[in-house]
């Protein structure tokens, strides 16, 4: 079923502002939700998120006042968007459930992404990060735990594993190793390029996100830990924004972020099992191919180029959340112990490691550390889901 | 739910010193028994049913007794906040009771069980972040360490999680129907409280 999104037209501009009724979505329900619904809605939110953040700094680099208007007139709808999307969260979850709910996305997004990407060297980066955020995961599950006495079970549902990744207090890396060297634009496959969106957009939202809920708890442990993966997080953006060619004009990326949730709403409403939630989805893919031919026409104008030139003749398979379980475990088994060097990945922990590790946690165990033994205090054990069986690392598994 | 049992049981290990932290655990299990409820049948789900009963019951009338009275003292307007939580109370506690009167196997049971998780799971969320708050804001470790007290001398007076084995269903029943559950409970706070001055 080739869909191409540069052959259709949306909903003219003029008619996508919504009221304030049409604004007013009913939320979720956390606890009759699919887990995979609510991961929807926050890679989604991530998506916008950027949306809105990018079309503000073309603005604030654009002298163009007609080109300006535009952009307010797209991003304007762009926030619309957000709020339509993320305000599907519902108020009676925590911080902590919608966190673990962050996680999971990080967890089968990124592992999907990995499975799917063409390019070694981007895959490799995919890999890498995705073994971080599986632990965060298990980290912030077991706070749950803590401090509401709830499986974080109840929130993945047996899609995701729940078990130690590489360890938190490892991914103190010093700043300059964790730049990648970028695809090359005019090489690069255009998955590739969706992937590398995508994937900074969800981990970008991320770290705003903790960076902002973070000082909301008042236990110390909590807000320990949301300092610590929050600082984590924005390593990761460095990781994963790095692996985009800087060399595409603002044009070229604004096609690009524009395809981009062409390709997302339509891959979500292909897959949505909440009928109510899948006409939201088909309503944003309509306005987005709107807006993805708007940017097209300023590429045109402006760049003197066709986007025909830079994007895939049709959107792509179907970016799908599903259990990634055993592709993780395998990752798991073979990568644990890498760290970067450089542009790449090293297994020896090496003398710029060392000295950020030893500034870092050299007083003391990091909050992540600290979490578990508290756990352990608490309850005699740590929180794990582990349906898959054993830990796939014998040093890893619980004692 | 084996694994829900192994939570609260192996929360008896976890130590309360503080008021806010043991309710809001509280919130948890009674989450947890609302899953356990909907995921059972028969004589699992009335056994599940009764153990929801006890804990709502402990948990709110504890809240009523120590909690409520004393956050309402604690700022200007606190009144009228903890007015709101009464009346969600009162109106959780009649959904419970008409639910205490129903067969957990009627047709009726579920839908109306779900209603009253939501509005619990509401109330809960409500009281975390404008009562709790508020107390840990305001009150002094003692006062927290004394209240987690009298909270937990109303969940020894009614056990919410009999040990599988050692009471049963039987035991669940002789808890008997909900207003005098809460009466027992009041009476082993209030008892718990005045030895404390």
């Amino acid at each position: 079923m080739a869909f191409n999104p540069l052959e259709q037209r949306g909903i003219p501009l003029d008619r996508q502002r919504r009221n304030w009724r049409e604004l007013s979505v009913m939320p979720i329900d956390p606890d009759r939700c699919d887990p995979y619904t609510r991961c929807r809605i926050i890679t989604m939110n991530g998506i916008e998120v950027e949306a809105i953040l990018f079309s503000h700094q073309f603005a604030r680099h654009c002298p163009d006042m007609d080109v300006k208007r535009q952009l307010a007139e797209v991003r304007y709808i762009e926030a619309q968007q957000q709020k339509a999307v993320n305000w599907l969260l519902p108020g009676v979850s925590s911080v902590l459930e919608t966190t673990i709910g962050y996680e999971q996305v990080a967890v089968d997004l990124t592992a999907w992404v990995a499975r799917m990407e063409p390019d070694p060297y981007l895959k490799q980066a995919y890999q890498f990060g995705v073994l971080e955020d599986f632990d965060h995961l298990y980290r912030y599950a077991n706070l749950y735990e803590m401090i509401e006495h709830r499986k974080a079970e109840e929130i993945v549902d047996n899609l995701t594993e729940v078990m130690p990744g590489r360890p938190t207090p490892l991914h103190h890396r010093d700043p300059m190793d964790n730049v990648r060297d970028p695809y090359d634009r005019q090489t690069a496959s255009p998955l590739s390029k969706l992937h590398a969106l995508t994937i900074m957009s969800a981990e970008q939202q991320t770290m705003n996100f903790y960076m902002n809920v973070g000082p909301t708890y008042m236990e110390p442990i909590a807000r320990d830990l949301y300092q610590e993966i929050g600082l984590i997080e924005e390593e990761h953006v460095t990781h994963y924004e790095s692996l985009v060619d800087p060399g595409e004009t603002w044009w070229e990326q604004l096609v690009h972020h524009e395809y981009n949730e062409c390709y997302l709403y339509h891959s979500f409403m292909e897959q949505e099992s909440d009928p109510r939630i899948k006409r939201i989805w088909e309503l944003h893919l309509n306005m987005e191919l709107e807006h993805l031919h708007l940017a097209c026409d300023l590429m045109r104008r402006h760049d003197g180029r066709d986007p025909e030139q830079v994007l895939a003749p049709e959107l792509p398979n179907v970016l799908t959340f599903e259990p990634n379980k055993q592709y993780l475990r395998e990752l798991i088994a073979d990568q644990l112990d890498l760290t970067t060097l450089g542009t790449g990945y090293v297994r020896e922990a090496h003398e710029r490691f060392e000295r950020m590790q030893q500034q870092l946690n050299g007083d003391g165990k990091a909050p992540s550390d600290q979490v578990l033994d508290r756990h352990r205090e608490m309850f005699g054990r740590e929180y794990r889901l582990q349906t898959e069986g054993e830990h796939p690392v014998p040093a890893l598994r619980e004692q | 739910m084996a694994q829900t049992d192994q939570t609260a049981h192996d929360a008896g290990n976890a130590r309360d010193d503080d008021v806010v932290a043991l309710l809001m655990r509280q919130h948890g299990d009674i989450r947890n028994l609302f899953d356990e409820v909907e995921r059972t049948s028969g004589d699992e789900r009335r056994e599940a049913f009764r153990s929801l009963v006890r804990l709502l019951a402990v948990h709110e009338t504890a809240e009523q007794e120590v909690v409520h009275p004393y956050a309402g003292r604690l700022f200007d307007g606190a009144k009228d906040m903890v007015a709101d939580r009464l009346a969600e109370e009162k109106a959780a506690k009649e959904m419970l009771a008409e639910l205490d009167g129903m067969d957990p196997e009627d047709p009726g049971f579920m839908p109306r069980l779900r209603e009253l998780r939501t509005d619990v799971q509401r109330h809960a969320r409500a009281e975390e972040r404008y009562e709790f708050l508020q107390l840990r804001r305001r009150a002094d470790p003692e006062k927290l360490a004394s209240m987690a007290k009298a909270v937990r001398a109303a969940e020894s007076m009614a056990p919410t999680r009999p040990h599988p084995g050692v009471q049963g269903a039987a035991a669940n029943m002789a808890a008997g129907p909900v207003a005098a559950l809460m009466d027992r409970t009041r009476d082993a706070v209030r008892k718990a409280m005045g030895k404390k001055g």
